[in-house]
C-alpha cells in the first residue's frame, strides 16, 4: 500500500476546531434533510396526484380529435360509435386492465321545486368501482349498479343533494338537451350521495350508467374510453400502441388531461427548487466559511506542506476532502435523519389538514426515493469539495516563503 | 575539498519591495555548498542570510544569477519542477519545528517518504531508523504537543533526513532549545551530516553552533564579508 491516507488527514483536520465542525457539520446536516424531506413530499404529492388523475381518467383516453379540442355544439356530437368494439380491440393488449366508456354532459336536476345546474357522467359502474376502487367517499345510500334497474337510478355529489333536500330514494328530474337539439327530461331515483373531497365538484356533479346517459340525450354514443393500465410506466409504450391502432382516433395520456396535477407540479417544482437552491447555498456558504478559516489559521502549515514538496494539487485534494469530510458528513447525517422522519410519518400517520377548495385531509407522507438521495448527496458532495477546493486555491497557490511568514 | 558540490550560488541577486522602497537583500553572492558540509550563515537581522535558505531551498526565486543544485541550473519559475527538486532533495529544519500538530510523531517523519512515493513497508522502516537516530522511537505514536521543544526539533530532523536529502535548509535550529537540548541538537546534525554526507546549510546567530560547523560565512548588507572562517571538513568538534 502506497498511499498517505489523506482521508485520514482530512478527518483529523476536520477534527481540530470540534465546535466549529460540528456547527458546520450540523448545518449541512439540517439542510440536506430539509431538502430531502421536502423533496419527498413533493414527491409523494405528486405521486399521489398522478395516481388519482389516472385514476379518474384512466392512463390513456381515447376519443374523437374534436371531443379533446372543439366545443360540442349538441351532446355527444364528437362522441364515439360502436364503443363495445373499441373496448375489445383495446381489451386485447396485455398492458390494459380494463376499459371504461364515460358519457360527458351537463343540464339540469330539479326536485319539482328547485332546479339546479349539474355536470354528469355517464359510466360503466361495476367496472368503474372494480378498476377504481373506493374513489368516491359513499355519504350516505349504496353506489350504483351496472345491471338494469327498475328505473334509472343516480349518485348525487354532497352539496347537490344538499342544495335539492334529495337523499336515497328520492326522485328527481334530468334536463339536458339531446344529441339532436331537442330538451329531454327523465325521472330518476338517488342511489347514493358522495363526496369527491372537492366541495365545489360535490356541489355540481351526477354519476348515472351509460344507458341512462344515452337515453337522456338520444344517442347511443360515448365520449371517450378511458384505458387503464397494469402500472404507470406502461404509459408511453401502450400509448404509442392505440395510437397505432386507432389512426383516425385520439389518444392522450393522463398526464395531458390532469391539470391540476401540472399545475400543482409546476407550483412545487418552483417553491421547493428555490427552496433547495437557498438551502444549498446557505450549507456551501456555511462550509466554505469554515474552510476559509481553517485555511486561514493553517497558512504556515500549507507554507511548511509546500516547502517539504508536496504539490498544490496534492493540498487541493486534501483540503476537498476536508469540506467533503464537513459537509459529507453533515449531509449523510441528514439523509439519515430524512430518512428516520419519513420512516416515523410512515408507520405512525399525521394527518394534514384539508388543502384549500378541499373537504378532505390527507395523511403527510414522505417519499424515500433513492435516486433523490443520491443525486442530493452527490450535489452537495461535489458542491462542498468544489467550494474548499476554491477557497483553498489562493493560499496553496502563494508563494511558500509567503505562507511560511504568515502570522 | 575533494568532496562534490550539492548547491552552488553565482552571482545571485535579491530584492524586495517594501512600499514604494527597493531593498537589495543579496547583492552578487557567490556561494558552494559541499557534501557532509555544515556551513554557517551569520550576520545581524537583514544581512540575507533567510535569503540565501529560501533561494538555496528553492522556494524562492533569484532576480539575477544562477542556481546549481547537483550540479543542473534550477529554473525557479517551474513550480512543480521546484517543488519535485524540494521533494526529493531538500530537507528543512525550521525555527519553530513546523511539525503538523494533526499528525503523530511517526506521521510527521512519514510524510517526505510519502510524498517521494517509497512502498509502505520501505517508509515504515526507514522512519523507524530515522526515529532511532534521533533516539525519540518510543515517541512515535505521539502528538507533537505531547512532546518538549528539544523533542519537536529532534522530530523535525528526523523528518528532513529521513529521505535521506542532498541538501538540509537549517533556519535557527537551535533557537528555540535551552543550551543542552541545542548541544544534542547540534551533535545530532553533525553525526548525520557526516554519516548521510547530506549538506547543511544553517542560519545562526548561535554561537555555540558556528563554532562546530565546517564553515561559517558572515553576511553583511546582502554580501559575503571577506572574513570566512573554514574548517576542513569534520574537524569542527
Amino acid at each position: 500500500m502506497n498511499h498517505f491516507p489523506w482521508l485520514k488527514f482530512a478527518w483529523q483536520n476536520a477534527r481540530r476546531n470540534r465546535r466549529r465542525s460540528w456547527v458546520t457539520a450540523s448545518i449541512a446536516a439540517l439542510g440536506t434533510a430539509a431538502i430531502l424531506l421536502a423533496s419527498g413530499f413533493a414527491l409523494s404529492t405528486y405521486q399521489g396526484l398522478a395516481q388519482m388523475a389516472a385514476r379518474s381518467s384512466g392512463h390513456l383516453i381515447l376519443a374523437k380529435p374534436d371531443q379533446f379540442h372543439k366545443d360540442e355544439d349538441t351532446p355527444l356530437q364528437h362522441g364515439l360509435d360502436q364503443a363495445d368494439e373499441l373496448r375489445a380491440r383495446l381489451l386485447a393488449d396485455p398492458e390494459v386492465r380494463q376499459v371504461l366508456p364515460r358519457v360527458d354532459f351537463s343540464g339540469l336536476i330539479s326536485n319539482g321545486d328547485k332546479s339546479t345546474v349539474m355536470m354528469a357522467v355517464g359510466i360503466d359502474p361495476d367496472s368503474e368501482f372494480a378498476i377504481k376502487g373506493p374513489f368516491l367517499k359513499i355519504k350516505a345510500g349504496e353506489a350504483l349498479l351496472s345491471s338494469p334497474q327498475a328505473s334509472a337510478e343516480v349518485m348525487l355529489g354532497e352539496g347537490l343533494a344538499r342544495s335539492l333536500k334529495a337523499e336515497p330514494g328520492s326522485s328527481l328530474t334530468l334536463l339536458s338537451s339531446t344529441a339532436d337539439g331537442a330538451l329531454n327530461a327523465l325521472d330518476v331515483r338517488v342511489r347514493g350521495v358522495f363526496s369527491t373531497g372537492i366541495p365545489d365538484m360535490d356541489k355540481r356533479l351526477v354519476y348515472t350508467d351509460v344507458l341512462t346517459a344515452q337515453k337522456l340525450l338520444n344517442k347511443a354514443r360515448i365520449s371517450s374510453l378511458g384505458v387503464f393500465l397494469r402500472s404507470m410506466e406502461a404509459v408511453p409504450g401502450a400509448q404509442a400502441r392505440v395510437d397505432a391502432l386507432f389512426p383516425e382516433l385520439q389518444v392522450q395520456n393522463w398526464e395531458t388531461q390532469a391539470f391540476f396535477y401540472r399545475s400543482v407540479r409546476d407550483l412545487y417544482d418552483r417553491i421547493f427548487g428555490a427552496l433547495g437552491l437557498i438551502i444549498f447555498l446557505i450549507v456551501i456558504f456555511v462550509v466554505t466559511n469554515a474552510m476559509a478559516m481553517a485555511i486561514i489559521e493553517r497558512t504556515r502549515e500549507i507554507g511548511t506542506l509546500r516547502a517539504l514538496g508536496t504539490l498544490p494539487g496534492q493540498l487541493l485534494r486534501s483540503l476537498a476532502l476536508e469540506g467533503m469530510v464537513l459537509g459529507g458528513g453533515g449531509a449523510a447525517l441528514g439523509a439519515l435523519l430524512a430518512l428516520g422522519v419519513s420512516v416515523l410519518l410512515y408507520l405512525f400517520p399525521v394527518q394534514m389538514p384539508p388543502p384549500p377548495g378541499r373537504s378532505d385531509g390527507y395523511p403527510l407522507s414522505i417519499a424515500i426515493d433513492p435516486s433523490v438521495y443520491a443525486a442530493t448527496l452527490l450535489a452537495m458532495l461535489l458542491l462542498v469539495m468544489l467550494a474548499s477546493a476554491l477557497v483553498a486555491r489562493k493560499t496553496v497557490h502563494q508563494p511558500v516563503v509567503q505562507a511560511l511568514a504568515h502570522t | 575539498m575533494s568532496q562534490p558540490v550539492v548547491m552552488e550560488m553565482r552571482s545571485v541577486h535579491k530584492t524586495y519591495r517594501l512600499g514604494e522602497h527597493i531593498v537589495p537583500a543579496l547583492q552578487g553572492v557567490d556561494l558552494q555548498l559541499r557534501e557532509g558540509e555544515l556551513l554557517a550563515l551569520t550576520g545581524p537581522s537583514g544581512s540575507g542570510k533567510s535569503t540565501i535558505l529560501n533561494l538555496c531551498g528553492l522556494i524562492d526565486a533569484a532576480d539575477r544569477g544562477e542556481i546549481l543544485l547537483q550540479g543542473r541550473p534550477v529554473d525557479a519559475r517551474d513550480e512543480t519542477g521546484t517543488t519535485l527538486l524540494r521533494r526529493d532533495a531538500i530537507g528543512f529544519i525550521f525555527q519553530n519545528f513546523n511539525l503538523v500538530p494533526v499528525m503523530s510523531v511517526a506521521e510527521n517523519v512519514d510524510y517526505p517518504l510519502f510524498l517521494a512515493g517509497l512502498p509502505w513497508a520501505e517508509r515504515q522502516q526507514r522512519v523507524r531508523e530515522a526515529l532511532q537516530s534521533v533516539g525519540l522511537l518510543e515517541h512515535a505514536a505521539h502528538r507533537p504537543d505531547a512532546l518538549s521543544g528539544g523533542q519537536r526539533q529532534r522530530v523535525a530532523i528526523a523528518r528532513a533526513l529521513v529521505k535521506r536529502p542532498r541538501l538540509v535548509i537549517a533556519d535557527e535550529p537551535t533557537a528555540s532549545l535551552d543550551s543542552g537540548t541545542a548541544d544534542q541538537v547540534l551533535s545530532l546534525m553533525r553525526e548525520l551530516a557526516h554519516r548521510q554526507g547530506a549538506a547543511f546549510l544553517i542560519a545562526t546567530h548561535d554561537s555555540r553552533l558556528t563554532c562546530r560547523c565546517d564553515r561559517v560565512i558572515a553576511l553583511l548588507d546582502g554580501r559575503i564579508s571577506p572574513h570566512e572562517t573554514s574548517l576542513p571538513l569534520g574537524a569542527a568538534a
